[in-house]
């Protein structure tokens, strides 16, 4: 069975045929289109990090502490670890726009592989904080309990749960796009002539790791340092 | 707009070029705290943080040349400026049931 790209044709009145443009095709349209779907991301993720900034003016002190207690390393690797794998995207798409289809595949996979091992870490970071009674609806974030943090600790820790689990979703979400593009391009779908779908899974990988470039640093390095507040 | 049209070594160089100043204001994150700006901390972190976005945004994104979406990524921006910032900023400064917000009247709750 071919898996070969074919445009559809429409014929004017004189008989004279011409390709419709579809979204393989136009690719302005389909990346201009993206853009404004990252936007509405940019919208969601804008007003968590309102909503953080607005806990954060109202305890600061209880922010730094919080923050000081977070596993910093944990957080650089995975910094570290999502900046990479935004590297073996573009070379994949940059291999795909030569018509290297083998090297693209094999940059998706070891994109796949990274964003695997950032929620493995993740995982990690989280059970060690659960076993310290730091959990949504748990231990030491439950109002009244005798081992009960600080009201803006609180706040601190339901945003950063929030927000690394948000934005886990959109990692776990990522490795599903990876792999329905993996499948297209066994399929043919996507070619060197025809890879917006895999210009714009690249941006959408790009966007997860703009949100982790601010989600770092506002929660494990503004504790940091020992400073005492003020900030 | 042609994408094929590209030198692949030349992009490939540009693509390690911004990793390699990606993996430096990390590090530069990283110290931070303990060589510069040290009582402006969350200052310093937020102004690396835009540096490096801006660095993904330009070469990773490819908005470098970009002339209607850099356009658009603005305008966006603005609406969201104008309307979380400055509308709901006025309308949280002027917050006139404070003592009865669990959130702002219990600073010290546990």
């Amino acid at each position: 069975m071919s898996h070969e790209y074919v445009p559809e044709i429409a014929t004017d009145r004189e008989g004279n045929e011409h390709v419709v443009q579809g979204w393989q095709g136009d690719f302005y349209g389909g990346k201009l289109g993206f853009w404004m779907f990252m936007l509405t991301e940019v919208l969601m993720f804008g007003a968590m990090f309102l909503v953080l900034a607005y806990y954060n003016t109202l305890h600061p002190q209880d922010f730094i502490d919080a923050s000081a207690s977070l596993n910093r390393w944990l957080g650089g690797t995975n910094t570290v670890i999502l900046l990479v794998s935004a590297l073996t995207m573009g070379l994949g798409l940059l291999k795909m726009r030569v018509g290297d289809v083998k090297g693209a595949k094999l940059m998706i996979w070891a994109t796949i592989l990274l964003a695997a091992v950032f929620l493995i870490i993740k995982g990690f970071e989280w059970t060690a904080e659960y076993n310290h009674g730091i959990f949504l609806m748990h231990d030491k974030l439950l109002v009244g309990t005798e081992n009960s943090l600080p009201f803006g600790q609180k706040l601190f820790f339901g945003m950063y749960f929030t927000m690394t689990g948000l934005h886990g979703f959109h990692i776990i979400i990522g490795i599903g796009l990876m792999l329905w593009l993996l499948k297209r391009i066994n399929a043919g779908k996507v070619s060197q002539d025809h890879h917006i779908l895999y210009w714009n899974i690249a941006l959408y990988w790009d966007i997860v790791h703009l949100i982790w470039v601010f989600v770092f640093p506002y929660f494990y390095m503004i504790g940091a340092g020992g400073v005492t507040g003020g900030h | 707009m042609d994408t094929n049209t590209i030198d692949y070594k030349k992009e490939r160089a540009g693509y390690y070029k911004v990793l390699i100043g990606l993996l430096l204001l990390t590090a530069v994150t990283f110290i931070q705290p303990h060589l510069f700006m040290t009582e402006s901390n969350f200052l310093a972190q937020m102004l690396i943080a835009v540096l490096k976005a801006w660095m993904i945004l330009m070469y990773y994104m490819h908005l470098k040349g970009e002339k209607l979406i850099i356009w658009m990524v603005w305008f966006a921006l603005s609406i969201v400026l104008v309307f979380f910032i400055i509308v709901i900023g006025i309308d949280v400064a002027n917050f006139n049931n404070a003592a009865g917000s669990y959130i702002t009247s219990a600073p010290n709750a546990n």
